[in-house]
């Protein structure tokens, strides 16, 4: 019996062992194809370019192409929650796409605050979607492995570029990697402006900043004198921030005026070169800036530890008079929620001053059709022609479905009276008592306007949202599209804490620049930054 | 004699076959155990192959032998949170486990049920707080403004100036006793309950006895209530030793960039490594940091069992 026990146990350890040591590599990945494999030496991109070359030499030959395209009987789509959802009648907006394309959509939609953590199983399964929604690291890294459609020439001869009616055709172009594309986005990223408390203003008598002089003199007169008109001298400060640096590119939003010209990461520089803005004198500069401030109070003691609604509800509380925040409908809920509390709601949306130049634009989320897509053409012709169509699909991705989502009849929703013709947006299906705002592009965002007719939602649009938003897109450039590379995968992690941990060192420690710069260096900072730029400039 | 008769343990002539089928109501009702542990504990450990790959998700793992352990002993960031990891566990193990002792002891001493019964309830809530809302209620009690409850006490009482408030949670010196003070508000409660049972099952008579031959309240502590709950103290100890790997969620929502040196442990260090990357993680590293901490997490639970059968005469696994 001893003996049978030992048997049976020996052979159960054997199976696990076996199982552990074989089950590594087998699966059928649609990454393993020979085009994007690693033996030949080849990027993903490379092979990718090859079989795009192949596959469509010059217009003509896309033309060709275009025409032979058969068109799919279905499209796989993966989407986060910025489209509608289920519960908030996704169903009609499926049925409403398949009408108008006259092909069958089948959405992918899991919970939003999950989406990248199925992305990554879906992409490990191989069983992928024809078209997938991703972030800017996400797009980088897949477009890097081999994950995505090169759709540079589909895009090049499309009707909607060759037709002028996107103005600004170089927002596609600043998500090429290597010259090649392979997403689209159909809104901008958007990006945060710099509020200013026009009451707060008036109270020390000074205007709207326009450079660093200027704005450290506000800085002072709200930190020092009485802004608020409470009678209390220095019972206010200037600015509050969301930490001290963000989490994610464009990295330095939330204190543009502090930052300036330094650039915390990787960018490309005016030579063509990739660099790491952290190492460069710009940050040295942005550094001290940003100590000193915060040595003399003007930013908020606890900007380390603030989530972005702390400094939200500070605002409102009016404890501090300069808010950098988000551009467009934020410019209203701002407004509002200061009326709210019984304060002037009046914020003056500032251009940029002359040192920052230019707000950043974060890299709005891109549609990418995935490299195991059967029939990629089609698929962009039908997917992305119509989202961004200017007419009734372009309609359909802004304000969702005619009857569920908006309506032009005469009613009264969430007691707002409309008039007969009059385009308003419906009552949301999951929160009842609110009005929806849209469906999956921003209008104020998107990179096409309406031609076939005027934009019906138009007229919703509050004046300040709309000037905040005006005021950035006139004053902004986009953060660059950092690749993902070996060497970024492997020391990126580190080296942005140290990074993190150096600056809140210098600004709330008050330690030296030059020594914790030193200490960059000591601790292996300098030789994994070097490391990532050098893989970046291969 | 008797103890000869115990140690003879019988032994079935039956086949094991005859005796699962014998025993296949039991062996059915066991199961769904079974199919549960295979799926969600077992099977996942294959992932552990991946430690030694490099592996983004996307294309075939490729063997890459120990590069990843050796990278993870080359950086500091790991070693950082290596030791910090036990420091903070151990600490904070420690510390929890004094403060539940001397709040049941405390707790013990009341004589009017009903508040004792209140204080007990008040004292178990924190610990069904989430440690995010912890984390919040925190944030504004520690602020470094007269807004923040300990800043405008010390100010009041004027060990602080208006205007140079302390930063708890932002300076590096401080932000462990701060963190430790946080833990003892939200766990010592529902660490007393162990102790309480303890101490409702000491023999009121050695009290009586005691207090007969002139013992003061202190002496009886001391020389009835305190050995009394030695042996509990021990198995708490040793069984949260096994668990001190664990650190995750506490330290997460309480630590930002400038403590991030005296914070980062090994659970947020793989988090930063596979999240904060800004790039596709390399999941054959994390899944290397986190094969370490298991086997440490597995080696003290082993050595807690040894130390367990030496005190206490029987494991704790």
């Amino acid at each position: 019996m001893r003996g049978k026990r030992s048997l049976l146990s020996l052979i159960l350890v054997f199976v696990m062992v076996m199982s552990l040591a074989l089950t590594g590599c087998g699966k059928d990945d649609p990454a393993k194809d020979p085009d994007v494999s690693e033996t030949d030496g080849k990027s993903g991109n490379e092979d990718n370019k090859d079989a795009q070359k192949d596959s469509d030499s010059g217009k003509d030959g896309q033309k060709d192409a275009k025409d032979e395209v058969k068109k799919p009987e279905k499209i796989k789509v993966m989407v986060d929650g910025t489209l509608v959802t289920q519960e908030n009648g996704r169903a009609a907006f499926e049925k409403a796409w398949t009408e108008l394309t006259g092909v069958e959509i089948e959405i992918i939609q899991p919970d939003h605050d999950a989406y990248y953590d199925v992305v990554g199983q879906t992409i490990a399964s191989g069983d992928w979607p024809d078209v997938i929604l991703l972030g800017s690291t996400y797009y980088a890294g897949y477009a890097s492995e081999g994950v995505l459609w090169d759709m540079t020439e589909a895009w090049e001869n499309s009707d909607m570029l060759a037709s002028g009616a996107i103005p600004n055709p170089e927002l596609i172009d600043g998500l090429k990697i290597d010259g090649r594309l392979y997403g689209i986005t159909p809104a901008r990223g958007n990006g945060c402006v710099t509020y200013i408390k026009k009451a707060w203003l008036d109270n020390v008598g000074l205007g709207v900043p326009t450079n660093y002089d200027e704005y450290l003199k506000v800085l002072d007169a709200f930190t020092t004198g009485d802004p608020d008109g409470n009678g209390v001298n220095g019972d206010t400060y200037a600015v509050s921030s969301a930490g001290l640096i963000g989490k994610e590119a464009p990295y330095t939003n939330y204190l543009p005026e502090f930052y300036q010209d330094a650039f915390p990461s990787f960018y490309m520089n005016e030579e063509g070169k990739w660099v790491d803005g952290f190492t460069e004198p710009a940050m040295v500069g942005a550094l001290e800036r940003l100590r000193d401030a915060y040595q003399k109070g003007y930013i908020d003691k606890e900007s380390l530890t603030n989530g972005t609604s702390d400094c939200r509800n500070k605002f409102y509380e009016d404890k501090f008079g300069i808010f950098t925040y988000w551009a467009g409908t934020w410019g209203t809920n701002l407004k509002k929620n200061l009326e709210a509390n019984g304060l002037d709601g009046e914020l003056i949306a500032m251009e940029p001053i002359a040192e920052v130049g230019a707000y950043l634009e974060r890299q709005a989320p891109v549609w990418c059709i995935t490299s195991t897509c059967e029939n990629p053409e089609a698929v962009f012709d039908i997917f992305f022609e119509t989202m961004l169509d200017g007419g009734e699909g372009q309609r359909l991705w802004t304000y969702g479905v005619e009857g569920v989502h908006w309506s032009t009849v005469a009613e009264e929703v969430c007691g707002n009276t409309y008039t007969e013709g009059q385009f308003h947006m419906l009552e949301n299906l999951e929160k009842e008592g609110t009005q929806y705002t849209k469906n999956h592009i921003d209008p104020m965002l998107s990179i096409r306007k309406f031609t076939a007719f005027e934009d019906p939602g138009a007229w919703q649009i509050a004046p300040e949202a709309r000037n905040s938003q005006e005021t950035f897109n006139a004053n902004s450039k986009l953060v660059p599209l950092v690749l993902s590379t070996e060497e970024m995968s492997q020391y990126n992690g580190d080296l942005t804490t140290l990074k993190n941990e150096i600056v809140a060192n210098v600004v709330t420690q008050g330690m030296d620049i030059e020594a914790e710069m030193q200490r960059f260096a000591d601790e292996g900072g300098a030789e994994w930054s070097q490391m990532i730029v050098d893989s970046l400039n291969r | 004699m008797f103890r000869q008769k115990k140690d003879k343990v019988p032994v079935s002539t039956r086949s094991l076959g005859k005796r699962i089928y014998y025993y296949r109501g039991f062996y059915l009702m066991f199961l769904p155990v079974l199919i549960f542990a295979l799926i969600f504990y077992y099977a996942p450990m294959l992932g552990i192959r991946l430690s030694f790959y490099d592996y983004k998700g996307i294309k075939d793992p490729v063997f890459t032998g120990l590069k990843n352990f050796e990278k993870m002993f080359s950086m500091k960031g790991f070693w950082a949170a290596f030791k910090n990891t036990l420091e903070i566990s151990i600490i904070k193990l420690l510390i929890n486990t004094g403060a539940a002792v001397v709040i049941s002891l405390l707790l013990n001493e009341l004589i009017f049920l009903r508040f004792k019964k209140i204080a007990q309830t008040i004292i178990y809530l924190p610990h069904f707080m989430s440690w995010v809302v912890t984390a919040s209620v925190f944030t504004l009690i520690l602020s470094p403004t007269q807004e923040g409850l300990v800043n405008a006490f010390l100010t009041t009482l004027g060990f602080v100036e208006k205007g140079n408030e302390i930063y708890f949670l932002g300076l590096r010196n401080l932000w462990r006793p701060a963190y430790y003070v946080i833990n003892i508000w939200k766990e010592t409660g529902w660490g007393t309950i162990i102790f309480m049972a303890t101490l409702s099952g000491i023999n009121p008579e050695l009290y009586e006895a005691a207090s007969i031959d002139g013992a003061d309240r202190w002496q009886r502590m001391k020389f009835i209530t305190i050995p009394a709950l030695m042996n509990t103290i021990i198995t708490v100890l040793i069984l949260n030793l096994a668990k001190v790997m664990n650190l995750f969620e506490s330290v997460f929502v309480l630590q930002n960039h400038a403590v991030v040196r005296q914070s980062d442990v090994l659970a947020t260090y793989i988090y930063t490594q596979t999240f904060n990357s800004g790039a596709l993680p390399n999941y054959g590293y994390t899944t290397a940091v986190g094969l370490v901490r298991s086997l440490v997490g597995c080696a003290l639970v082993l050595i807690c069992n040894h130390i367990s059968k030496r005190i206490r005469g029987r494991g704790i696994v």
